[in-house]
């Protein structure tokens, strides 16, 4: 049994996948206690949400202290001592008074520590991180080796972002874990991870709801070429597939760019909850009338032209007129942007595509599917997906280290190329499986990136480096039915 | 406006042999300085990707012959001089090369970008219309020059600060007004051409400027030179664009040179030849990587610095680390300087006739 739960702004969605899909949408004021409950059988359980992140955008905004270890090259204001060079040498040490001063005296809710080529030796960062236990507690310290890709600014930004959602994260994890040992976040990406390594990179997370309903709407669907629409309360999410994958993109977070890749979207927002005052307007108010709400929504719009959704006779206190012209500018504006997608196929997921969909793919001139069980394709999205890992490794022989994902061990032998590689995909292998991985899934390892070179000092060939990107991708588990 | 940084990950691939100063390690520790300061995402630099220079654009600057020979030598391997190895595959990594320079100079010139820097290998500037040397094959500086001008662009200065003279390009553009060939190297030092009394030939007459300097020269000679004999030949001149024949094995780590220059020097030399080129010529510059050895310890610092200074970044924490401090007062010789003023006054002497500036 493979079970997803996509936790979304107002309800838990969950999808048991054995040969059969069952589905049941639970209330999050229930807590993750009773949503949980749901999901009594046993199997695996992959969770989505976007909760962290919302408490992080919704909340108080987090004052995040960020100390830099820039070292030679551009300039960072507020940078401190300290250098590790490109080849993970420690050319600079950090001023332990200046450390203990600046942890001192400007004391943030959160602490972000990135220090430059921190992937390749990431001893300067730990050592603030661990003078910062004095200020901090661990959930609110962030720091970027793990990160893994040389990128300083990207990383210092997905830092800070990591350094707001952790704590959120470590709690959600600790809920959630306190009733059910073994589970996986799902990915902004669409893989999924054991609960370390999403409170180690939290911005994984990202867009995780987006890429629950595109992997969902491939696997229920099997078109592979297509634009998802995803209709959901507050959003519309728009998703190109191709080859049955969803195209990506690198996350911008509050206008600076991170480190971190996840599902591209278009999100429109509105959604079957999005008010209606005259006419559609860009926010949610609560619940629909059919679903105990104050105000008329989208939702009601469609009961009041014919539709059964929810109390569907609540719904009568929209009239017809701002209705009809409520759904109009809708689907005009999801036209729209599907036409200007180009896009030929639509697959419509969410409760309410059923409803919208054909009319959207109408205006739009595309064909559409919506395949059984879209109402819940996020959660089965999340149910199918299978363990996802990448690997950076950087071998170099003339300091004996190699480096995996920014932790370094020692190098006893490098071998050739070939056995380079070979060690690369036997280790992302290895860990896949160690974080619970099946076996069959890791069979397909995709090698991003691979350069090789000698050190050659005084015309001698002194050593060898080679730098290497190995993944095993999202996609679909081998256990999926 | 953006800086255009042109690279292909093939230039990353081009080894004579793998024991070669010229080898793949040369470029790789300044890729992953660039990519650690994020320049290949940074909102004032653009990257270019290159395809190989067209046959015509290369066939401005060298003969059929030779071209036919690199072609035919590529193919199984051959031997130009004991510098210069032609291993199998290299016509299409000098063609990339040369490419990279086009692509600089058309990003400058399309308006794509305010400058452009290529960081190209293998390097040009010592090749000749004939024939290859020196590490050098194809001369992507004056394959872009003669590209730029069957475009329209009538001027042409070109500064070459490589520690090596720049024999290749002086000798293409010796008899050519249209081109105005200035450089700054090492002296006496391979490959031996590059006195203050070679100031070109013909209608080039007074077009050439040379200014050798000994072992142990350092930032403060640098920006001597650049200020009493480049910038006033450049505004004389009036160049359309300015091009860099940007070597930089004047370092003080670099092993096969003798020279002081610092990365923090590099980039106020950048600084002041964009400056001269915004003054000048709308900004058009283009600079194109020639040598540079000290691959681990100068390169990432100083190419970083050149990108800085062209990109108009803040450049003052581009530096060497702080244990280099010693190996600076190594390499500087103090009596360099009043060699160098000699030089230059030597030099100006010569082209007085010429230029209205060294009267």
């Amino acid at each position: 049994m493979l079970i997803g739960m996509d936790a979304g702004g107002t309800n838990t969605d969950l999808a048991m996948v054995d040969r059969e899909v069952t589905s049941v949408k639970v209330p999050n004021t229930l807590g993750i206690r009773e949503v949980l409950s749901h999901a009594r059988a046993p199997g695996r359980l992959a969770v989505s949400t976007s909760t962290p992140l919302n408490r992080v955008l919704t909340g108080d905004p987090a004052r995040v202290q960020t100390i830099l270890i820039p070292g030679p090259g551009l300039f960072w204001p507020g940078g401190i001592r300290g250098a590790v060079n490109h080849r993970g040498d420690i050319v600079e040490h950090l001023d332990s008074t200046e450390v203990g001063g600046v942890l001192a005296s400007s004391r943030g809710d959160v602490l972000a520590i990135t220090g430059k080529f921190s992937v390749r030796n990431p001893s300067l960062e730990q050592e603030v991180a661990a003078r910062a236990l004095d200020h901090y507690a661990e959930e609110r310290i962030a720091v970027s080796h793990h990160l893994a890709t040389l990128d300083f600014p990207g990383r210092a930004a997905t830092t800070r972002l990591n350094a707001r959602m952790k704590e959120a994260v470590c709690l959600l994890a600790g809920e959630i874990g306190a009733e059910r040992k073994d589970f996986f976040f799902f990915r902004g990406d669409g893989g999924l991870i054991p609960p370390a390594y999403a409170i180690r990179d939290p911005s994984v997370l990202y867009h995780s709801s987006t890429a629950a309903a595109a992997l969902g709407a491939f696997y229920l669907s099997k078109v592979e070429e297509c634009l998802v629409v995803d209709i959901g309360g507050t959003t519309t999410d728009l998703v190109r597939l191709s080859g049955g994958k969803p195209a990506m993109e690198t996350i911008v977070a509050d206008g600076e760019r991170t480190v971190t890749r996840a599902v591209a979207a278009i999100t429109l927002p509105y959604g079957g909850d999005s008010v209606i005052e005259e006419t559609i307007q860009p926010r949610r108010m609560g619940n629909a009338l059919a679903f105990g709400g104050i105000r008329p929504t989208l939702t009601d719009a469609l009961n009041v032209t014919g539709c059964e959704i929810g109390n569907a006779g609540a719904s009568g206190l929209l009239d017809r007129t701002s209705a009809e012209r409520a759904l109009e500018e809708y689907i005009s504006l999801v036209s729209r942007a599907v036409a200007a997608s180009g896009a030929r196929m639509v697959v419509g997921t969410g409760y309410l595509a059923q409803f919208l969909v054909p009319r959207i793919a109408r205006h739009s001139g595309a064909s559409f599917t919506i395949p059984p069980h879209a109402e819940c394709a996020n959660a089965v999205g999340v149910a199918v997906s299978r363990v996802t890992l990448t690997l950076h490794a950087r071998f170099d022989s003339g300091r004996g280290a190699v480096v995996f994902n920014g932790e370094p061990q020692e190098l006893r032998t490098l071998g050739d190329d070939e056995a380079v590689l070979d060690r690369c995909r036997a280790e992302v292998k290895q860990r896949a499986i160690a974080a619970g991985a099946d076996p069959r899934d890791v069979e397909d390892v995709r090698v991003l990136h691979f350069h090789a070179y000698d050190v050659v000092r005084s015309s001698f060939r002194s050593a060898r480096i080679a730098d290497v990107v190995v993944q095993i991708a999202p996609g679909i588990t081998a256990e999926a039915p | 406006m953006k800086t255009a940084l042109v690279f292909h990950p093939k230039y990353l691939l081009h080894e004579q042999s793998r024991d070669h100063p010229e080898r793949k390690e040369r470029l790789s520790y300044t890729l992953d300085q660039l990519r650690e300061e994020g320049l290949f995402d940074h909102p004032s630099v653009e990257v270019f990707t290159p395809s190989e220079a067209p046959m015509e654009a290369v066939g401005r600057v060298h003969i059929p012959e030779y071209l036919r020979f690199l072609e035919q030598a590529s193919r199984r391997g051959g031997f130009i001089d004991f510098d210069t190895n032609v291993p199998p595959g290299l016509f299409s990594h000098a063609l990339l090369a040369a490419g990279g320079a086009l692509r600089a100079a058309d990003a400058v010139l399309s308006g794509e970008a305010r400058n452009a820097f290529a960081l190209v290998r293998p390097p040009g500037h010592h090749a000749r219309p004939g024939t290859g040397a020196g590490f050098c094959y194809l001369n992507n500086v004056a394959i872009m020059v003669r590209h730029v001008q069957a475009r329209g662009v009538k001027k042409v200065l070109i500064l070459d600060w490589d520690a090596h003279h720049g024999d290749g390009t002086q000798q293409i553009f010796y008899e050519d007004p249209t081109v105005l060939f200035t450089s700054v190297h090492q002296w006496p030092f391979y490959p031996g051409s590059g006195a203050v009394e070679e100031t070109g030939s013909g209608k080039g007459a007074g077009f050439t400027a040379n200014m050798p300097v000994p072992a142990g020269t350092g930032d403060e000679s640098y920006h001597f030179l650049f200020d009493t004999v480049i910038a006033p030949l450049a505004e004389e001149f009036s160049p359309d664009l300015i091009a860099i024949s940007a070597g930089q094995d004047n370092h003080f780590t670099d092993p096969l040179t003798g020279l002081a220059l610092t990365a923090r020097g590099y980039a106020d030399l950048m600084k002041k030849a964009v400056d001269l080129a915004e003054n000048l010529c709308g900004g058009r510059l283009v600079a194109v990587l020639e040598g540079g050895y000290s691959v681990e310890g100068g390169l990432p610092y100083t190419n970083l610095g050149i990108i800085a200074a062209m990109a108009g970044l803040d450049l003052r924490n581009i530096r060497e680390p702080e244990g280099y401090g010693e190996w600076l007062t190594r390499a500087g010789d103090p009596s360099a300087h009043a060699v160098v003023k000699e030089h230059a006054a030597a030099l100006r002497a010569n082209l007085a006739p010429f230029w209205q500036c060294f009267r």
